[in-house]
């Protein structure tokens, strides 16, 4: 059995949501004009801090962490140094994000002096908005595929549960569902009610498919020795019934509940939601890496 | 890469004295935790008769070495006679490839925060010495032999013993030749 491994819990985790708040930014702009400035600034603010803590816990991983900027040597077959080139790269990537939103939050300024807009001005706006969508969607994508390295580090011949396409599905599963989630949470106010209904019905269906997943990932597990033994700890485990009641059932009635009364306000639940779904995502990570059973050497010694 | 060097071991002969185990950490004045070799003894019941058996094993310098596949820093090379050498120097103690191998060989050394592993002695077979385990060996049950067909096909000689992690993942380089069955006598 593996251990509690806090670094990598907190990296994992942390990261994903950050890159899934600027995946929701993304969406939210692909119609311009519809994602609000402010929420914008908010969003690349709060994604900026969470990567940034992200990648400081990941340090604690290491035994040298003074030396972490040599895993980038082996991006020929490490998936381990390429996860640490593509987060890099979708720092920087953020950098240019958070440059974008400080020059939304100048134009913004300009914009609610009382001299009128010229014509200059309105093609200087849309070019604004052009950088903000492709800065998002390069963003977007760079994180999209440090997570999925993330994962493939997992996708290990010695342990059977991870050796498969289970790691890639949940790791996106949650950059899909926290970042919907806390996007809500920082759009309270400033998303429309159709963006907050779109938010609600993909969490939903992220928490439907993540459940269907761990099923299905569950019934696969007993197809060897290894994996069954991951499947036992897993159900004889409190955590595991933590986490599926805090993570997926309880999210699940309280989101049915949100999407049936749209029209009413109800930031308090969203809020609720989002610290069950993270505290079971917290969980359900800290399972996956208590759960591995590798392949051993079965003899006394 | 030119030759495969590995290890034979026969089980006839060993009789589980742990002299190999010693004999690596007298080499290399090894800190208490990490064992670069170990013995096992494997299960009685893992063949038809009852069977007291010893193996011993260390990095088993595999042809396909998931630990170099794995490693984000370089640390390991293999060199052209099949030796996967891991370097303390570039390591950097993020322990993936303890997770990635199958024989739990590349160990954690939690006082320097490092990963070491058996490195097959390659300076003393540079030097046209023996590795230390197999030096100590009193039996004469570890040998170290260039893994080929020409091996692989002599009678008795097996690819993996009962207990092992299938030699399809890493394609181990490492021999057994294995108990004669019934030749045993037990007074339990």
């Amino acid at each position: 059995m593996g251990d509690w491994e806090w670094p990598l819990i907190l990296f994992t985790v942390l990261g994903q949501i950050a890159v899934g708040i600027i995946l929701m930014l993304w969406w939210l702009d692909r119609s311009r004009d519809h994602l609000n400035t402010k929420l914008f600034k908010q969003g690349v603010n709060v994604s900026g801090i969470l990567l940034a803590l992200a990648l400081l816990a990941s340090l604690f991983h290491l035994g040298h962490p003074e030396a972490a900027y040599r895993a980038l040597a082996h991006l020929g077959s490490s998936w381990l140094s390429r996860e640490i080139l593509l987060f890099l790269l979708t720092f920087l990537a953020w950098i240019y994000l958070f440059w974008q939103s400080r020059q939304q939050a100048i134009s913004r300024i300009l914009e609610s002096g009382a001299t009128p807009i010229t014509t200059s001005e309105i093609a200087a706006g849309v070019q604004q908005t052009d950088n903000r969508s492709l800065g998002l969607g390069i963003t977007s994508v760079l994180g999209l595929l440090g997570i999925a390295s993330s994962a493939m580090i997992y996708v290990l011949p010695r342990v059977p549960a991870w050796n498969n396409v289970g790691p890639v599905l949940f790791f996106l599963l949650t950059t899909g569902l926290l970042g919907a989630l806390c996007t809500l949470v920082l759009g309270t106010k400033l998303l429309q009610p159709v963006q907050k209904n779109l938010l609600l019905k993909w969490s939903l269906g992220c928490t439907i498919l993540s459940l269907l997943l761990y099923v299905v990932y569950g019934s696969l597990l007993s197809g060897s020795a290894e994996g069954s033994l991951t499947l036992s700890f897993l159900l004889n485990s409190p955590l595991f019934w933590a986490r599926a009641l805090l993570g997926w059932l309880a999210p699940l009635l309280l989101l049915v509940s949100l999407l049936r009364n749209s029209q009413v306000e109800k930031p308090n639940l969203i809020l609720i939601v989002t610290l069950l779904v993270c505290l079971g995502e917290v969980l359900g990570r800290a399972l996956f890496y208590l759960s591995a059973v590798g392949i051993h050497i079965n003899a006394l010694f | 890469m030119s030759k495969q060097l590995g290890f034979l071991h026969n089980s006839e002969k060993c009789v589980g004295c742990r002299g190999c185990e010693m004999a690596c950490k007298n080499e290399y004045q090894t800190d208490a935790t990490p064992q670069w070799r170990k013995v096992f003894q494997l299960n009685e019941d893992a063949f038809s008769l009852p069977t007291r058996m010893f193996f011993s094993m260390a990095c088993n310098h595999c042809a396909h070495p998931e630990c170099l596949r794995v490693c984000p820093v370089e640390a390991y090379t293999k060199r052209d006679d099949g030796i996967v050498i891991h370097d303390p120097n570039r390591c950097i103690g993020c322990r993936l490839c303890t997770m990635a191998c199958p024989y739990d060989r590349p160990q954690f050394n939690p006082a320097k925060k490092k990963v070491e592993k058996c490195n097959l002695c390659y300076q003393r077979i540079d030097k046209g010495e023996k590795p230390a385990c197999v030096a100590a060996c009193i039996p004469g049950a570890l040998e170290l032999v260039e893994i080929n067909d020409s091996l692989d096909q002599k009678t008795g000689v097996l690819k993996t013993l009962p207990g092992l992690p299938s030699p399809k993942i890493t394609t181990p380089s490492i021999r057994f030749i294995g108990p004669k069955q019934g030749k045993q006598i037990r007074r339990d």
